[in-house]
């Protein structure tokens, strides 16, 4: 059994643990800039967790921090039960970089190859691993091109293939999906799934929310290098008002009227008309009269709120930008 | 171990790919290809010219070429982030760090095995020539021993670049590349002087003690780089010999690179990427 567990908080093994995890950049001239304050994270094993923020908000930071890349200015961070300051918990984990740049000269296999070595792999194990991998990541076909033809797309793919090579316990994803089209993107969607249904850990870093949304179990919302909110998706997504929802499209005047009249809340979003009830009863009756009166129904259900919404409402109008800070 | 050869070997082959380095070596295969016109040039020191020529491009030329792939080693690997796939990976730092510099050499041996070959050819070629002038002007050059001694010279210059590369490799983790290339590029201009600061630093020579120790502490620190030049040995048939001569040079070589790394490890270790 090659996954360790360390840590056990109420019956939970935790893959990653931060406390009070602090990094301020020096940039020169007395200046510096906050990368991540105070951040106390606990990650459980064998679940997808998201780590989402807009640009400059200490989410490449954070995970720059935990694979050892960075040094941390104060606090704590452990992975898989080891510190960070650590080599050996490395053997068990993945990363995805943002936008992978890998050696020029070398094809897929040729770099699967390299990096399998590093972890010590070899042999016909290891050449079948990197044939699975890039049939999974469907780079098979072209594993002759050197990485200096590839395109954005499939440097990703090999990147999620060179993630994999050690059949990692924990996996960094940063930006997956990003150069990807939207059948790549759902191939690395279904690729995390997998992963989970296998009881693997996946850290994932993305600004891409409605991609997160049905991906992960729980979510940590970063803005300017603080913890703006946490918890599981259905938490966070979880309306405050308990209504039901209907969308609507193509609506006349008229059953506009009568649907004013039913509805407890009316709001418009663009050309889709939101109306919201207390109940389940009254939300189908609703959506019964409007399909009778011919307008496009789009949605009828419980109100939940969007990952969109709810990271707007946490991060508010703030700038995104990284904070300044001026040394004493 | 592996770690070290993995990294070493794809920065072998990514340094064959750098195409201003290339230019430097088919621009130095050409000078030394050539050099036996500069032969006709001094009239009566044909051989002092081809050695000079010839040995002495390999040896600048090998110079640049460590120089410039040592001082972007690992700036590229930042700046590419092929960094981060390694590091993330079960690679310490001082494998990292070692598996560059020894890639990085590898390719500098190669280029200079390209160049000495090169050498060998044209001298090959115009032995016959000066066999038949030195049996006229009386000298006592052994054409034999003349090979012998120019395999000895170029395994002296490749020692001499491996401190080189050390030096440009540490300079580029302290500095930014351009910065590491100027330090380097005075380090070995200096080092090729450092007797000539040991000598200063004699009382006879200079009298403030307060100098006499910073000239004291340059000829100790500065790596010797003059005891790599035999071409003037060679030439006045002073013997160079394997043994003390080569094989303490080498030593001296390979204890102060060693020095180098393990202060580059000390920096590198701090280093954020």
């Amino acid at each position: 059994m090659r996954s360790q567990r360390v840590w056990e908080v109420a019956d939970i093994a935790l893959a990653i643990r931060t406390e009070n995890l602090t990094k301020i950049y020096d940039v020169g001239w007395g200046r510096q800039n906050m990368g991540i304050h105070n951040l106390s994270l606990e990650v459980e094993e064998g679940q997808v967790f998201g780590l989402a923020g807009p640009n400059g908000s200490g989410k490449t930071t954070t995970l720059k921090l935990l694979l050892g890349l960075i040094f941390p200015t104060s606090g704590t961070a452990e992975v898989l039960g080891e510190s960070i300051s650590s080599t050996s918990y490395k053997a068990r984990v993945g990363y995805l970089p943002e936008g992978p740049y890998f050696y020029e000269h070398l094809n897929a296999p040729e770099l699967l190859r390299m990096y399998g070595t590093l972890f010590g792999l070899g042999g016909p194990p290891l050449e079948k691993r990197i044939q699975e991998l890039l049939e999974l990541v469907d780079m098979w076909d072209r594993r002759e091109y050197r990485v200096a033809n590839y395109s954005r797309g499939m440097r990703q793919r090999v990147g999620v293939a060179q993630a994999l090579i050690n059949d990692p316990d924990l996996l960094f994803f940063d930006e997956p999906t990003s150069g990807l089209d939207p059948i790549g993107a759902k191939d690395i969607r279904e690729v995390i799934l997998e992963l989970r249904d296998r009881g693997k850990t996946v850290f994932l870093c993305s600004h891409l929310l409605k991609e997160m949304e049905p991906i992960c179990d729980n979510i940590v919302i970063l803005a300017r290098g603080e913890l703006i909110t946490r918890g599981s998706i259905e938490e966070l997504l979880k309306s405050d008002e308990a209504q039901y929802r209907v969308e609507v499209r193509e609506i006349d005047d008229a059953t506009l009227a009568t649907l004013t009249e039913r509805a407890q809340k009316l709001m418009w979003l663009d050309d889709t008309c939101r109306a919201l009830f207390d109940d389940r009863a009254q939300a189908f009756e609703a959506a019964t009269m409007l399909e009778d009166a011919g307008a496009r129904l789009l949605t009828v259900g419980p109100d939940r709120r969007t990952l969109e919404e709810v990271f707007i409402e946490a991060v508010g109008e703030e700038s995104t930008d990284a904070t300044d800070l001026q040394s004493g | 171990m592996r770690p070290i050869f993995r990294v070493a070997k794809a920065t072998y082959y990514e340094g064959w790919r750098k195409r201003f380095l290339n230019g430097i070596l088919v621009f130095a295969i050409l000078i030394i290809g050539s050099s036996w016109v500069f032969t006709y040039l001094q009239p009566g020191a044909e051989l002092k010219m081809l050695i000079d020529v010839g040995l002495g491009s390999i040896r600048f030329f090998g110079m640049l070429i460590a120089v410039f792939l040592g001082t972007r080693l690992i700036p590229d690997e930042i700046e590419k982030r092929t960094i981060y796939t390694l590091l993330s990976k079960p690679v310490t730092r001082t494998q990292f760090l070692l598996g560059k510099y020894l890639g990085g050499l590898a390719t500098v041996i190669s280029n200079v095995a390209l160049m000495g070959a090169t050498f060998y050819v044209v001298f090959a070629l115009k032995a016959p020539q000066f066999a038949t002038m030195t049996e006229e002007t009386g000298s006592q050059y052994s054409m034999e021993f003349m090979y012998g001694n120019i395999a000895k010279a170029i395994v002296l210059t490749f020692f001499e670049l491996a401190i080189v590369m050390g030096i440009a490799v540490v300079a580029s983790v302290v500095f930014s590349w351009i910065l590491a290339a100027i330090f380097t590029f005075f380090v070995y201009f200096v080092g090729q002087m450092s007797e000539f600061f040991g000598a200063l630093a004699d009382p006879d020579q200079t009298a403030s003690p307060v100098a006499r120790i910073v000239l004291g502490t340059i000829y100790r620190i500065l790596p010797h780089f003059e005891v790599f030049d035999v071409r003037e040995a060679i030439l006045t048939d002073v013997p160079v010999v394997w043994f003390p001569y080569v094989t303490m040079t080498v030593g001296m070589a390979v204890v102060y690179v060693s020095i180098v790394l393990a202060l580059g490890y000390l920096f590198f270790s701090q280093r954020e990427v």
